[in-house]
Formats: C-alpha cells, structure tokens, sequence
C-alpha cells in the first residue's frame, strides 16, 4: 500500500553524526564528495573508503539502511564500471583481445576506481539525509546560501517551498491512498487495461488530487498570512546553530583527507 | 438469513515490521437485510478498518466476510463485483468528485458496472433525487457545487450503483444540524424504500440513535456490542469505559432518575424525551 512508503530518509537517532551542525554536514558532504574524485593511487581510493565506513559507523545506523541505499544503483555502478572497462585504451600489450574488444590493466583499474567511487558517493550523501532532519537540512541550506542574497536569489522563498513541499509528502500520499480507495470502491479499475485506458483511468485520481492541492494550498497560505508572514525579511529563527568542538574536528579531518590523497598523488604511482 | 456476516476476522496493519499492530481481532457479526446498523467506536477503535474489509478494499489475514452467505473473496478475481453490491461512502466523500458535470460524476459507478446508457440515466435521475440534488444541477460542474451539495452529489454517486449494502463513514461529518438531519433522513427514506441495508460508522451518539435499529460498538479492534440500539445505549457505564457517551438526552434522563424522578425508561432520541416528559410535567412534579 502507499502508506507503506517511507519518504524523507531521515532515521532518528543520537549518534555524533545526527549531532553534526546541519551546516557542517552539508559542506562536508560537498566536499567529501569532491574528494572521492581525487585519489589516482590505490592508497588514496582505500583511503576514501576507510573514510565512508568510519562515518557509517559513527553514524550507528543499521547497515541494513546504507546498503538499502546502495542496492538499487548497483546495477547501474556495475554497467558503468563495465563499460568503462573498454573504453580505455594504453600503450603496451593488452590484457585480453577478442574480436573488437580489447581490455588493457589500465581499464580494469578505470573501473574498479570508478565504481568504488560512486557507492562512496552514494554512502556519503545518504549519511546526510539519514542523519538530519529535512527541516534541518532545509533550514542549513538557507542558512549556507544566504550570500546568494546579495545577488538577489530569493534564499529565504526557496527554503521556505522546500520546507512546504517535504511537510506535504506524507499528506499527499495519505490523500492519494484515500482517493485512490473511493475511486475503487466505486468500480474505478486501476490495475488492467492497455497503456491509454491505463492513463484515463488516473484522471479520476488526479483530478481530486490536484483540486485538493489547491484547495490546502489556499488554506496553508491564508493560515501563513493570518500570523502575519511576510518573506524572510526581518524573521528571526528560534533555533540557532553554534559551531561545537566535535564540528571543527570534523571540518580538520575532512580537509586532512583531501590533503592526504593529494599527497599520495604526488609521491606514489598514479594507477589511472 | 443474514445479508452480511462477518467471521472471525483479524487484521494487522504493517505486517512482519516493528510497528505491526492489530486492528481487528477475532471480529464477528452479522447483520440482517434491510437493517440500518450504527457503527460506533472510539477513535482507532477499528471501525473504519473494518468498513473496508466489507467491499474488499482490505484483505483479511483470516476469517471471512460472507455476502448474501458467499464468501466474498471466493473469487479474487470478482472483487469488483463485490464492491457494486456493498456500496462505500468514505469520509468526505466530497473531495473524490472529479468530473465535468455532476451527471456524469453520479454516472461514474454505474458506467464501471457496464450498465446501457438508458439504465444509467435511469439510476443517476433517481439518486440524484434520493440525494435531494434538483435537476439542473445535473448539469453544473461538481467543484461549483456548495459544500452540502458536493456531500450529497458523492453520495448519490454511490447510491446510483443501487448496492444491496451502503457503508456510510460520517455521513454527517462538518455539516450544520439542519445538514446533518436531512442528509439522514435522505439516507433513512432511501434504505427503506430500496430495502438496502445500512452501516453507518458516526461518532455523533444523536445521529445514530435517531436512525439506527442496531448498534454495532467496536473497541480496540474487537465487537464490544452489537444489540438494538435502545439496549446499546441502556448499557451508558459500559460505554463510557470505552471512551464512548450516550445521546444528550439519554445523560439527562439518567441524572433525572439518579435525583429520584419517576422518568421510567431511557429516551435516547429528543421525541422519545419529550413524549416521556410532558405527560409528567403537566401532572405536577411526580416523585419528588
């Protein structure tokens, strides 16, 4: 059933990830990001792996959860990697050569880096949305954009949309599956048909649907406009983020691995 | 013999996970044709969970729901059929309108059945009339409708598929007192002069008492009463344990009795009241 769809990925918990400044998080997350590219030597990429499991363990989430995350790209990652493979092409004696394919060692290592690099992508930036809240992170990210005032992004409009439409996920199912109920108890077939009747057979669904996004719309605006909102100018938050220790901590190690691969790609072999 | 009959039936929500939790347990009842039943519960007592399973839009982990004595899973593949015969009206089932006109929104039902353009219009001209929408608001857009309108027009939508049993979820929900009368009496003229047998889930104690013969009283998931409705609501104590009143005028006539009036029986509609109380207002204050 719908209801048994679980949106926002957030997993509460108390861990010093969840504790992380949401503001950190993120620029940590970007950068982590940036840093799995960086590594050309074998030390570096296991030096980036090392990193994405020390946070999944700090982060005590189950690993059923992160590997839930990895299992649906999986397929993808091992076709990439896959194709990688023949695309490289390298001075000296091919590995292997049959008909139009050729593999050099050069390949091989392309994708195994390469696929390493997305999981750690993948663990990385899910470690954000499993360890904050989405109205935190909503609410991080205005905060980190606010410069983007001053050449006149609507920071403040922006987060505020985001805020609404992930506060009206669960709502809109809910909605969906009580809709989707009526329509059936009235004879509405969902579940047979070609493509066409398939499609026509949604219109009853999302008529109501759209008509009550509307209608809750209005409302949530004239609810906003009663207790006097009027954009971000002059609002005030009621919680504010301090920088703790374990942030800086965590900001220094970051920028150390990123230093640390770089290194490692000045004084050893480069593999790719 | 009955029309519908519910047996042993159990439900879990959210099956094998952490936050399995049952919402009917060992669920029997049933329900004789023609009857109009109130169904009443605390909230999270189970009654809507169980109005599904009636036309199928919930599966039973065990037990059975028998129509007309078949069980109405027999055959999966005919649920749909189901559904046409036990006719569903949801909470608010104003905000399921989606067609062009209310004719053809009040046609959407029967159209599913596969009826001819003639019976169609046979049935959506009469349930729009039980439904008290006049003729030329067949024409209007459902979404210009007022909202007692709208109520009535998703009603009559389901009446149109003429269904042998009619499952109301708070009918009444968000209308004022005047609304709330008529639409009962509207649902109470249609069922008796179609012979369909009623359930109609409320939380209002004076909705049900004024058009129910029975009572079904569900309590954290399990049949806590199922008795005419007089008896349902003689039993006050075991109600209020339940998070449940009795009709205002029920309360009253307790507390007249427990002050030493000579009221005689329980009045749980405002006629019964009125019919026990002036004979003994105009003969003096009796018993005191």
């Amino acid at each position: 059933m719908l209801k048994d769809i679980t949106i926002g990925q957030f997993f509460p918990g108390n861990s010093l990830l969840h504790r992380l400044d949401p503001r950190v998080k993120i620029v940590l997350t970007i950068a982590f990001i940036a840093a799995v590219f960086v590594p050309k030597t074998w030390a570096g990429l296991l030096l980036a792996m090392a990193f994405s499991v020390m946070a999944v363990a700090l982060s005590r989430l189950p690993f059923a959860l992160i590997w839930k995350s990895i299992k649906p790209i999986l397929p993808i990652v091992l076709i990439t990697a896959l194709l990688s493979v023949f695309y490289v092409r390298e001075e000296g004696d091919p590995l292997f050569s049959w008909w139009i394919i050729t593999v050099y060692k050069k390949g091989i290592f392309n994708a195994v880096f390469l696929a390493s690099r997305i999981v750690c992508l993948i663990v990385g930036s899910s470690l954000l949305t499993y360890t904050t809240e989405p109205t935190t992170l909503t609410d991080a990210l205005e905060r980190l954009m606010k410069p983007l005032r001053l050449i006149r992004v609507p920071v403040h409009d922006l987060a505020m949309m985001m805020t609404i439409a992930l506060r009206f996920i669960p709502t809109l199912i809910e909605e969906t599956d009580k809709i989707m109920s009526a329509q059936k108890a009235r004879g509405a077939d969902l579940e047979s048909g070609n493509l066409m009747q398939r499609i026509r057979a949604l219109m009853p669904i999302m008529i109501p649907l759209f008509a009550s996004s509307f209608r809750r719309a209005y409302e949530l605006a004239t609810a906003m406009e009663c207790r006097c909102y009027n954009g971000g100018e002059g609002r005030t938050r009621m919680k504010s983020y301090r920088m703790a220790a374990r942030d800086y901590v965590a900001l220094v190690l970051t920028a150390m691995l990123i230093a640390g691969m770089i290194v490692l790609n000045v004084f050893l072999p480069n593999v790719i | 013999m009955a029309i519908l009959e519910v047996r042993q039936l159990n439900y879990v929500y959210s099956a094998g996970t952490p936050y399995e939790k049952a919402a009917l347990r060992d669920v029997s009842f049933s329900v004789e044709k023609g009857d109009i039943v109130g169904v009443i519960g605390h909230t999270g007592s189970g009654k809507s969970t169980l109005m599904q399973q009636l036309n199928g839009l919930l599966t039973p982990m065990s037990g059975q729901v028998l129509l007309d004595g078949r069980d109405i899973w027999e055959n999966p593949k005919k649920i749909r059929d189901i559904r046409f015969r036990v006719g569903m009206v949801f909470q608010y089932p104003e905000y399921q309108l989606f067609e062009e006109t209310v004719r053809r929104d009040i046609a959407f039902g029967p159209r599913n059945m596969g009826l001819s353009e003639e019976e169609i219009e046979r049935r959506v001209r009469r349930a729009a009339t039980f439904a008290g929408l006049r003729e030329e608001l067949l024409e209007v857009s459902p979404f210009d409708l007022s909202g007692g309108q709208k109520r009535r027009a998703a009603i009559a939508g389901v009446m149109a598929m003429e269904p042998e049993v009619l499952v109301l979820d708070e009918p009444t929900a968000g209308l004022d007192p005047r609304g709330r009368e008529q639409l009962l009496s509207r649902i109470v003229r249609y069922a008796r002069e179609n012979g369909t047998t009623v359930l109609l889930v409320s939380h209002s104690m004076e909705d049900v008492a004024a058009v129910a013969d029975k009572v079904l009283v569900m309590n954290k998931g399990e049949v806590a009463m199922m008795a005419p409705t007089a008896e349902v609501f003689s039993r006050a104590e075991e109600l209020q344990a339940m998070g449940l009143t009795v009709p205002a005028v029920t309360q009253i006539f307790m507390k007249l009795r427990d002050s030493g009036y000579a009221v005689g029986e329980n009045a749980y509609t405002v006629e019964q009241a009125v019919r026990r109380l002036l004979p003994l207002i105009k003969g003096g204050a009796a018993g005191c």
